[in-house]
């Protein structure tokens, strides 16, 4: 009885273990037929009229405040595309917006959901779930925009950065500095980076600014996000005498950074990276001391500068299509992001093939794109051969501006940071 | 011929068999038939990735479960030893090339002594208070992971090259049968094959002599003293087990997500593993495992289906005045809050609930 | 010198936060036997409405600091009257949890009502300071200071001269014994949730008055609250105020003299030190400085 109840379940076994084999994997989908030149045949996430392409985005949690403002620009920007009639005149872009919550895993999750209904990420926001997602976007050949600043990008085929990373704004920033800042080599030069990749990429321009120009950091300050009181850097800072500090941080460190260097009477010549400033602290108690002492390195222009082509066109279409979008920084970003991918949807839409591999394809033959003065123009091609803008605009704190920032020296580049080699992230 | 009833006890042995009446059989085969067919029939990889963290999630609740629910000792420190499994694994597994069964093994070891080096806290503390030093072990993690480059990558995260390979057979690239099955697949069933082997010996182990000992542990422990049982050893011992079991579960979360960085063993991780092993039932190893598919699935559904959900705002700029995290965690919080009132035992005690309802039939109440 | 007075200022503003924040958690410990992981939520909760009364509604500044700790504590009141109170005599671990949804139901609330922008409290503090002895003295820190010192007082004046107060000791003590004297447990529990919903909403809107403004994540600072209430023994509130104010001072000096004394632990060691001098003066002293040593019976 026993060994009969035995034998069914081994014999049910068996049975399942067969139709596994039946039913079959999943392992060999194979490509999707990519046409020759002419009309681009349908594949994932293209049927014939529709383009779709996914934003991995946090769109909730503490990094919304960056994530939504961003996913904003890739809309208006693909709002005004689709309003010309689309990519090549006839292709309208969809975008299938996704919560990471900034998190890596539930960044892969979500890129495995949509993967097969996109034709490429027009953004993918964060260092870490960038690098989480990029082992997959190389097995799946798809292209992916990232949504930071950071100089590991510039070297991987699968990723479509834009804008002058974090390393190059350090190095211009330190370059005016010296050259115009009232500093020399021998002056007190200081840095305060927030403990994480972002603090790093701006510490590593300028410990190459450093060695190009021939200074020495005389202190670093690390400090954790969230920090409550700031009291200990500072004074820190100020006992080690520095004239100069640059400043890597996101706009809540940062205010009570200047906050407390306010009250303790620390004046020193401030340089910042440009995700350290937002325009609510344009209008803060802190406002007086920025304006004095405050720069902020960042790209492009002043928000609502008509003289930058870029920028009215820009304006025009935020009035059209997001009307209540309050002057940020990161919707310009995502405005430029979508335009680079416009750039390589045209592209791919001349050869003729909107598959995964054939963006891949179009992305190196992709030549340089402009984004009328908004962020510098980007050399595209072989990852190997890519050449990121090397311009950075420095501005000054003026809560008179809508974003609270007006341009003190627009789009230059030092020679130091034309010598900056970009390399692949080691991991 | 009358048989004797399946419920039918006759001796201690057999209230501790596992799988003694032929419902439970007919379950088991029915588990093991969901487990090799699912993934040949759900080819989508957004559900085979939910499940496969799922499956990893539940290995890690079963090591809180024996610590928590069996011993008594809280530890909101569990996040730290699934950082350190990742990192095991993305330094024996991935630099070394060793086969899968070595770096799981090598990470369940380093977790085992991890877990020792809290044993003089959980001597010497009680309740609460270990509690929250467990806590500091999070923080102090971080700190660590953070700096100690050469290990963690530093601030930049690692990438994990572990291979879920054992000899020729890799299941990041299964053939079988002529047939070749996707990375997901063949995670899916590694994580899940895991995952019932890992409940299998929790299963064991706490029908055993030291199991029983731990559970006099928990329900008193001076008691158990008394009693011959020497608490202080099985505390330290349920902590290195535990640990042990979180660090296999964080290796097998490194080598599936190929990337680890600092900021992922953070407190909510360790909050969530609560959530799920209470959410789950506590000292209930079935009850771990529904935890974690119900922590770690529901948001996904609510994911997935939150365009028909009124009043969601599933796009930037689109309709709606909640955003779908928000709701997720919104309802995560409702359905914790809810769930406690009603059923504070957990999902295992309304599953047994519904048991001791079909058992007794047709005499139930 | 005065770079060691001025970081044990720094210290001492910071260490009333936390003191604020732990007296939040021992209040509710002491009289329920539940940590409260809520506490963030709450303050966070207080904070923005704070920021509601100041800045929408343009009330005076002391009055929106007094309003939202009343309507914290209202928020707090309810929360026990609705979900807790059904929990009397549940295992201390489910009660927990309870308060960890509430933390998850309360966060997305916040954002989605107030949104994730940067915003500013107006308020009379902003940056100002005051000199005095050589030393720079912010003005929001003074208050900060003040506060705390005048809640603690008021706290315990409280508990010592009014019946309430007298109700909630011997709640504390022996709660069967209590509710045989008649003692109202009910109003008990609804009290203590109020009260320290109230500290939490008063250090939310201390904070966010400064510099740094205001933003979802403000309620991570209970996190770091956490071992002042174990430092100074989970159940006494004044081991709470004096866990605070050594784990702030210890806090802002280890940051003061990190690049002379500490860079071979590694960057930021101030952020560990907390945790660090918990766990030493756990192993010391297992419940803490001023914690009542638990009976064990058998």
């Amino acid at each position: 009885m026993v060994r009969t109840k035995r034998w069914t379940a081994v014999s049910a076994l068996a049975a399942t273990a067969l139709l596994v084999a039946a039913c079959g994997g999943a392992g060999d989908d194979g490509g999707s037929g990519g046409g020759q030149a002419g009309e681009p045949a349908t594949t994932a996430g293209f049927d014939g009229t529709t383009i779709k392409l996914g934003v991995l985005s946090p769109l909730s949690g503490p990094v919304a405040v960056i994530g939504q403002p961003l996913t904003s620009g890739n809309k208006v920007w693909f709002d005004h595309i689709n309003s010309q009639g689309g990519i090549a005149g006839k292709y309208r872009v969809e975008l299938v917006q996704e919560d990471t919550q900034y998190k890596p895993d539930v960044t892969v999750q979500q890129y495995n959901k949509v993967k097969g209904d996109v034709v490429a990420f027009t953004q993918i926001l964060g260092t870490a779930p960038t690098l989480a997602v990029l082992p997959l976007l190389q097995s799946d050949e798809m292209i992916a925009a990232p949504a930071s600043l950071d100089a590991f990008w510039v070297r991987e085929p699968n990723l479509l950065p834009i804008g002058a990373p974090y390393q190059i704004q350090s190095i211009n920033a330190m370059d005016h500095y010296l050259s115009e800042g009232g500093g020399t080599t021998d002056s007190t030069i200081c840095t305060m980076i927030q403990d994480d990749v972002y603090g790093e990429a701006g510490q590593e321009g300028i410990d190459f600014a450093a060695k190009e120009y021939g200074f020495e950091v005389a202190n670093t300050q690390r400090f954790k996000v969230g920090t409550e009181n700031y009291a200990g850097q500072i004074g820190a800072l100020a006992g080690a005498g520095c004239e100069m500090v640059f400043l890597t941080a996101t706009p809540t460190d940062a205010g009570k950074i200047w906050g407390t260097a306010a009250q303790a009477k620390f004046t020193p010549k401030w340089y910042a990276q440009s995700p350290s400033f937002v325009s609510a602290l344009a209008k803060s108690a802190v406002a007086p001391y920025m304006r004095q002492y405050v720069t902020i390195a960042a790209e492009g222009t002043e928000w609502g500068d008509e003289s930058v082509p870029g920028m009215k066109d820009m304006i025009d279409r935020v009035e059209q299509y997001a009307p209540n979008q309050e002057p940020d920084y990161y919707f310009a970003f995502g405005y430029n992001q979508a335009r680079a991918m416009t750039a390589l949807l045209e592209k791919a839409v001349e050869l003729g093939d909107l598959s995964h591999a054939g963006l891949l394809r179009a992305s190196e033959e992709l030549g340089t794109v402009s984004f009328d003065g908004l962020t510098g123009d980007y050399t595209y091609g072989p990852a190997d051969t890519r050449n990121p803008p090397r311009s950075t605009t420095l501005f000054s704190v003026d809560p008179s501006k809508p974003f609270g920032l007006a341009t003190l020296k627009y789009d230059f580049t030092s020679e130091a940071a034309k010598k900056f080699e970009f390399q692949k992230a080691d991991a | 011929m009358a048989g004797p009833h399946r419920n039918l006890v006759r001796g201690y042995a057999d209230e501790l068999r596992l799988f003694g009446t032929p419902l439970s059989r007919a379950g088991l085969v029915a588990l093991v038939a969901v487990f090799l067919l699912l993934p040949t029939v759900l080819h989508d990889d957004f559900w085979l990735s939910v499940l496969i963290y799922v499956g990893i999630t539940a290995i890690g609740a079963i090591g809180l479960n024996l610590l928590t629910g069996y011993c008594g000792q809280i530890s909101l420190g569990h996040a730290f030893f699934i950082g350190a499994g990742a990192y095991v694994a993305a330094r024996v597994g991935g630099d070394t090339g060793l086969p899968l069964p070595l770096w799981l093994l090598a990470a369940a070891l380093i977790g085992a002594v991890l877990g020792g080096l809290i044993g003089p806290f959980a001597l010497r503390l009680r309740g609460h208070y270990l509690a929250i030093v467990t806590l500091g072990l999070i923080f102090i993690g971080e700190h660590l992971w953070r700096n100690l480059t050469p290990v963690t990558g530093g601030n930049s995260g690692t990438s994990v090259r572990a291979e879920p390979a054992i000899g020729p057979l890799d299941f990041g690239d299964l053939t079988l049968f002529g047939e070749s099955y996707s990375r997901n697949q063949g995670w899916f069933w590694l994580v899940w094959g895991l995952v019932a082997l890992v409940a299998l010996l929790a299963k064991n182990l706490v029908r055993t002599r030291p199991g029983r000992a731990l559970q006099a542990v928990r329900d008193r422990d001076q008691a158990a003293e008394v009693i011959g049982v020497r608490a202080g050893r099985y505390k330290i011992g349920a902590f290195m087990l535990s640990s042990a079991i979180a660090s296999a579960a964080g290796a097998l979360f490194g080598s599936y997500q190929q990337f680890v960085s600092p900021d992922e063993w953070n407190l909510l991780l360790s909050i969530q593993y609560i959530a799920i092993v209470i959410v789950g039932g506590l000292g209930t190893v079935f009850g771990s495992v529904l935890g974690a598919i119900f922590v770690g699935a529901l948001p996904a559904i609510i994911d997935r289906y939150s365009e028909v959900i009124p009043g969601v705002r599933t796009s930037v700029g689109g309709e709606g005045f909640i955003s779908v995290f928000a709701l997720n965690q919104a309802l995560f919080g409702v359905l914790i809050v809810l769930f406690l009132v009603l059923e504070p035992r957990g999902l295992a005690g309304i599953w047994l609930r519904t048991k001791a309802y079909f058992k007794a039939w047709p005499f139930s109440y | 010198m005065t770079t060691f007075l001025q970081n044990c200022f720094a210290g001492l503003s910071l260490g009333s936060t936390y003191a604020l924040v732990a007296l939040g958690f021992v209040v509710i410990y002491k009289s329920t036997g539940v940590i409260n992981f809520a506490q963030g939520g709450l303050l966070a909760l207080g904070a923005y409405l704070g920021y509601t009364f100041s800045n929408n509604l343009a009330v005076a500044f002391a009055v929106a600091v007094l309003l939202c700790c009343l309507s914290a504590a209202l928020v707090g009141a309810t929360f026990e009257r609705i979900v807790l109170r059904r929990m009397v005599g549940q295992p201390p671990f489910a009660v927990i949890m309870i308060t960890i949804g509430l933390l998850f139901v309360l966060e997305p609330l916040i954002t989605a009502v107030w949104g994730f922008e940067h915003k500013q409290v107006d308020n009379p503090w902003n940056i100002r300071t005051v000199e005095a002895f050589g030393l720079v003295f912010g003005v929001r820190d003074l208050w900060t200071i003040g506060l705390t010192a005048a809640v603690v007082l008021a706290f315990f004046l409280f508990f010592r001269f009014t019946s309430l107060g007298l109700a909630m000791r011997v709640t504390a003590f022996d709660p069967e014994a209590a509710l045989a004297q008649g003692i109202s447990a009910r109003k008990v529990y609804a009290t203590s949730w109020a009260i320290a919903a109230a500290l939490a909403a008063l250090a939310g809107i201390l904070m966010a008055a400064g510099p740094g403004g205001l933003t979802p994540s403000i309620g991570f600072i209970a996190l770091a609250a956490f071992p002042a209430m174990i430092l100074g023994g989970m159940d006494s509130p004044a081991g709470a105020v004096l866990g605070g104010l050594i784990i702030g001072l210890a806090e802002a000096i280890t940051r003061g003299y990190q690049d002379r004394l500490f860079s071979w632990a590694g960057d930021n060691v101030s952020v560990i030190v907390p945790y660090l001098l918990m766990i030493v003066i756990l192993l010391i002293r297992p419940y803490g400085l001023l914690g009542t040593k638990e009976v064990r019976r058998i």
